[in-house]
């Protein structure tokens, strides 16, 4: 009884022989609607900032650097591959490949950057610029709004706000001996 | 004389150079069964060349953790260049008796025991303990293997006791004892169903759990010819020499035999699930007394 | 020469220590997914073990939490040396969608030094094979940074010059 239910389970297991990938050495193709990295189409995006916006790890950072030029960087450590940017993006400028192969030894491998040239009005020659005008607009810096660039440097870390003795106390850590 | 110390030679390099090649054909038929691609034979090899890379970290202080790994190794090497390969006894082999080998094999798995309580770590006191159960239910069963061989020959030599079959003929207690021995073989090399103490990383961290870099890799290769040596017993004791005298003949046909005896060990060992302690307690406890009535048989003359 | 062996046998037969310091688990869920007979991971020589002290590689998942930073530094040094260590998970890379809250001290990089990092929510199986593979030197690296430009303005302002960034300062967080 237990001898033969062992030798129909070693006949069981020989049926489906070995159902290893081999998948280094081959492509492995992905689901439909899979969402992997997302790329960006300098040529349709209006620098709306909408994905800015909406990008719950707040990966998406953007910013006036000068009266033409608006700066997009999406730092590719944090994302959560959600596709939020590819679902508000107004122009569809924003696609989430196929790409999953994204290992890699440094972090700035996997950064997007993108310049664009944002129009001047007819009537003042000026672009729009967010800080000075009005008061909603002053309301939406720091503090209220986190994906402008500036916010990069000041984005809090827990270890910054340690008390300093408390994270010493951590290098030191042993474990309790009963 | 000097043929004498060739055969111990012989039997050291067999050994050691064939150990890891076996254990890694066990692998490998296990990911088979698994209806995985295992990894490649030559595997083993590569663990321990990798782990004699490795740092040494002692992380206990005192003598015993250190002299733990060398001491198992020096008591499985003892046994293997006492025994007669191809059954041709060496220099070594008239200075040792049976009750030697079952005094070193007992020194081996003291030594495991005393590596694991050297390492005031409590996972490995919970291995040690079961170890210390596994060693002191399964030990006897080796011991009364070797004794009844001991006593069909009238002597306690091991020329004579290794050679079991092939000296004394097949009778009812030498066929008793190789249905106990095959039943507590995977207890023996320490594999599934019965490896509760020692390769257990998955369920509970063995005795091992302190030991890294050489330490580790003497204790891995010492289990590695620990199987190897209970593979090869088996095969010296329980099937009849080939009796071809031609020497390196013999050795590889003893070889392919020990080849035979691990794909049982592998089939066996992934096939079945890991025992709690107190049913493999109970389990070699019939075993030990199935073991004495051979032992008796053989006394009687059957 | 027994030095020399050893190195090469070294990416052959690497031993892996999963290390979860606050994930979800569903990095872990697809660290176990490697070790299971579809995508088999061990025809590389990589096995998991238990203990730190035999493992070469600590496989880090989760984003560092305030408790486990200590116990994830004490298990980083028990790993002899040399030892690897893989940041799995888009929490284990930057911190994830918690980098800037109160008990995240933000991804494997805070605690350990990291060799590898895969990023993904949770990153496919493949994906992490792809990071071993890569680890082996089995493939070529896949990611690269991307900079696009709508125009190229010929004008001064534009150039990443001296001037440019002493009047705006903000600029220098490009350079993160």
């Amino acid at each position: 009884m237990w001898l033969t239910s062992k030798i129909k389970q070693i006949l069981m297991v020989l049926k489906p022989g070995v159902v290893t990938l081999k998948y280094p050495f081959e492509p492995r193709p992905v689901a439909k609607d899979f969402r992997g990295q997302p790329a960006w189409d300098h040529h349709k995006c209006v620098g709306c900032g909408g994905c800015a916006a909406h990008c719950p790890a707040r990966t998406i950072l953007v910013r006036d650097i000068c009266q033409e030029l608006r700066i997009m960087i999406y730092d590719g450590a944090r994302c959560a591959y959600c596709g939020r940017c590819a679902d508000v993006c107004p122009e569809d400028a924003i696609v989430m490949t196929e790409q999953f192969e994204l290992a890699t030894g440094d972090r700035d491998d996997i950064t997007v950057t993108m310049e664009l040239f944002m129009l001047t009005c007819q009537r003042c020659g000026r672009c729009y610029n967010m800080e000075t005008t009005n008061m909603i607009d002053k309301m939406e810096l720091k503090g209220f709004r986190y994906d402008h660039l500036e916010m990069r440097a000041v984005i809090p870390k827990a270890t910054e706000r340690f008390d300093a003795k408390v994270l010493e106390a951590t290098e030191r850590y042993e474990r309790p001996r009963t | 004389m000097v043929m004498g110390i060739v055969y111990a030679l012989v039997n050291v390099l067999v050994f050691v150079l064939l150990a890891p090649f076996y254990d890694g054909v066990a692998r490998r038929l296990t990911a088979r069964v698994q209806s995985r691609k295992g990894p490649p034979l030559r595997q083993p090899y590569l663990d321990i060349l990798k782990l004699l890379g490795k740092e040494n970290v002692i992380s206990a202080e005192g003598w015993p953790f250190r002299l733990a790994p060398l001491s198992a190794f020096a008591s499985i090497l003892a046994v293997i260049v006492l025994v007669p390969l191809g059954a041709k006894a060496n220099i070594l082999s008239h200075r040792a008796d049976v009750i030697t080998v079952v005094y070193l094999l007992a020194l081996g798995g003291v030594s495991v025991l005393l590596g694991a309580l050297a390492s005031r770590n409590t996972f490995a006191m919970i291995g040690a303990s079961r170890e210390m159960m596994t060693m002191i239910m399964i030990e006897p069963v080796l011991a009364m293997t070797l004794i009844m061989t001991a006593v069909k020959v009238n002597s306690l030599g091991l020329q004579g006791a290794m050679a079991g079959v092939s000296a004394s003929g097949f009778g009812l207690s030498t066929g008793l004892m190789l249905a106990v021995y095959l039943l507590a073989l995977q207890a023996f090399v320490a594999k599934q169903p019965f490896d509760i103490a020692e390769a257990e990383i998955e369920v509970l961290e063995g005795p091992f759990i302190e030991y890294s870099g050489p330490n580790y890799a003497l204790f891995k290769l010492s289990m590695m010819l620990k199987q190897m040596f209970y593979a090869f017993l088996f095969v010296s004791v329980f099937l009849p020499a080939a009796g071809t005298g031609v020497y390196p003949l013999d050795i590889l046909i003893q070889l392919a035999a020990i080849l035979a005896v691990f794909v049982l060990i592998a089939v066996v060992g992934s096939t079945n699930p890991r025992l709690r302690i107190d049913q493999a307690v109970r389990y070699y406890a019939v075993l030990i007394f199935l073991s004495l009535c051979a032992v008796g048989l053989a006394l009687k003359g059957l | 020469m027994l030095a020399k062996l050893c190195k090469k046998a070294f990416p052959r037969s690497l031993w892996v220590y999963h290390c979860n310091s606050g994930a979800c688990n569903g990095c872990d869920i697809e660290i176990l997914n490697i070790l299971t007979p579809y995508y088999d991971v061990e025809r590389f020589g990589i096995k998991l073990v238990g203990s730190p002290r035999h493992a070469d590689v600590m496989l880090l998942s989760g984003a560092v939490t305030r408790p486990t930073l200590p116990l994830v530094k004490k298990a980083y040094e028990a790993i002899p040396a040399p030892k690897l260590v893989f940041g799995i998970g888009s929490c284990a890379v930057g911190g994830g969608c918690w980098f800037d809250t109160y008990n995240v001290t933000g991804g494997a990089a805070t605690a350990v030094p990291v060799n590898y990092y895969v990023p993904g929510c949770p990153p496919r199986p493949e994906a992490i094979i792809y990071g071993v593979a890569l680890a082996l030197g089995l493939v070529d690296k896949k990611a690269a940074p991307v900079e696009l430009k709508q125009v190229e303005f010929p004008i001064d302002a534009y150039e990443r010059n001296k001037a440019w960034e002493e009047r705006n300062v903000i600029y220098e967080l490009l350079k993160h």
